[in-house]
């Protein structure tokens, strides 16, 4: 084992006991943060598996194929975040609302 | 009762103008403070207004709405949208109101290219921005119009129902054309001058961000 993959192999294991921590109980988000961790794992320790299942795929290299799942993955989670950040500036806008209506209300109530 | 929402946002001291002018009109008017450094209480508060303030800056169209969901409440008849900054004519509310009341039309837009005398003024580049708005409205809505970001504009109470705004920002002008369409609603545009003060004309939208605006309706357009 090369020193490279001691320090990736780290760094996987360490990103996957934060993530385990933010996602929080629901099975679904633990079962996916397992196997991407250990397929992340089994890659670095293997890096010739990439390899042959870029091969497989039509693509010459591993890296290759992982800077290309890489750049799609990475752009479906941008989309996602914006939904979500959409969603809550939705929300924002709801209760700022609704904290200035019921005030005006409050005051028009008084008069 | 003909109410009059004026959505602003760090106006300072030329908010209070208007509103003494439209209170000259005989109208209510309730002012959104959307989230102003200085809260326009502090230059409006002694005059009878009704003042909402939202906690944080949303932007023009959230007020908008946030001052027709108040008004509505408050029982309007008819409402009116009319920008903070003094660039419209007071005067010219009582002319939509008569068009309203007529019952010929559920919505009257202001538009600032209708009668090419009052044209005038417009700046140059502010005509370019213009043309630009009317070419994306016409997309985004299909509704061909002569001025389609013209602050001025008024409502039956049945359309101002009907009309939801989700656009928080200046997007929220294209959003109200389609929301316009809709939900069916007849519209027609008047003549309106816009008085283009160097005070408006500092506060103006400048072309980045119209730029801005439009990537906005875009995107928004491709993920709900």
């Amino acid at each position: 084992m090369t020193k490279i993959q001691i320090v990736l192999m780290a760094g996987v294991a360490g990103l996957g006991f934060m993530g385990a921590g933010l996602l929080g109980a629901r099975l679904v988000n633990r079962l996916a943060l397992l196997g991407l961790m250990s397929l992340g794992l089994v890659s670095i320790a293997f890096p010739d598996m990439t390899t042959e299942v870029a091969r497989a795929l039509g693509v010459g290299r591993g890296t290759d194929l992982l800077l290309y799942l890489w750049i799609v993955t990475g752009c479906f989670a941008c989309l996602l975040l914006y939904a979500r950040i959409r969603r809550m500036e939705r929300k924002v806008t709801l209760l700022t609302r609704e904290i200035a209506l019921r005030d005006a209300r409050e005051t028009e109530a008084v008069r | 009762m003909v109410f009059v929402v004026v959505p602003c946002f760090n106006e300072g001291a030329v908010v209070r103008e208007t509103v003494e002018e439209l209170l000259a009109e005989g109208v209510r008017v309730v002012v959104v403070d959307d989230g102003s450094e200085r809260p326009a209480a502090d230059s409006c508060g002694d005059l009878p207004i009704d003042i909402l303030r939202h906690g944080v800056n949303l932007g023009q169209g959230a007020a908008l709405q946030t001052g027709v969901e108040f008004a509505l409440w408050a029982g309007a008849q008819y409402i009116i949208h009319f920008d903070a900054d003094g660039q419209h004519d007071p005067t010219a509310i009582a002319g939509i109101v008569a068009l309203l009341r007529g019952g010929s039309v559920d919505v009257v837009l202001g538009s600032r290219f209708l009668d090419p005398s009052l044209a005038r003024d417009v700046p140059l580049g502010k005509r370019l921005v213009l043309r630009g708005g009317i070419l994306v409205s016409w997309l985004f809505s299909g509704m061909l119009l002569t001025d389609t970001h013209n602050g001025l504009r008024g409502f039956t109470r049945a359309a101002a129902e009907r009309v939801r705004l989700t656009e928080d920002g200046f997007g929220h002008a294209t959003e109200i054309l389609g929301e316009i369409r809709r939900a069916g609603l007849r519209y027609c545009e008047v003549p309106v001058l816009v008085r283009y003060t160097e005070y408006s004309k500092a506060k103006g939208q400048r072309l980045s961000n119209s730029l801005n605006v439009l990537i906005d309706l875009v995107l928004r357009k491709l993920i709900a």
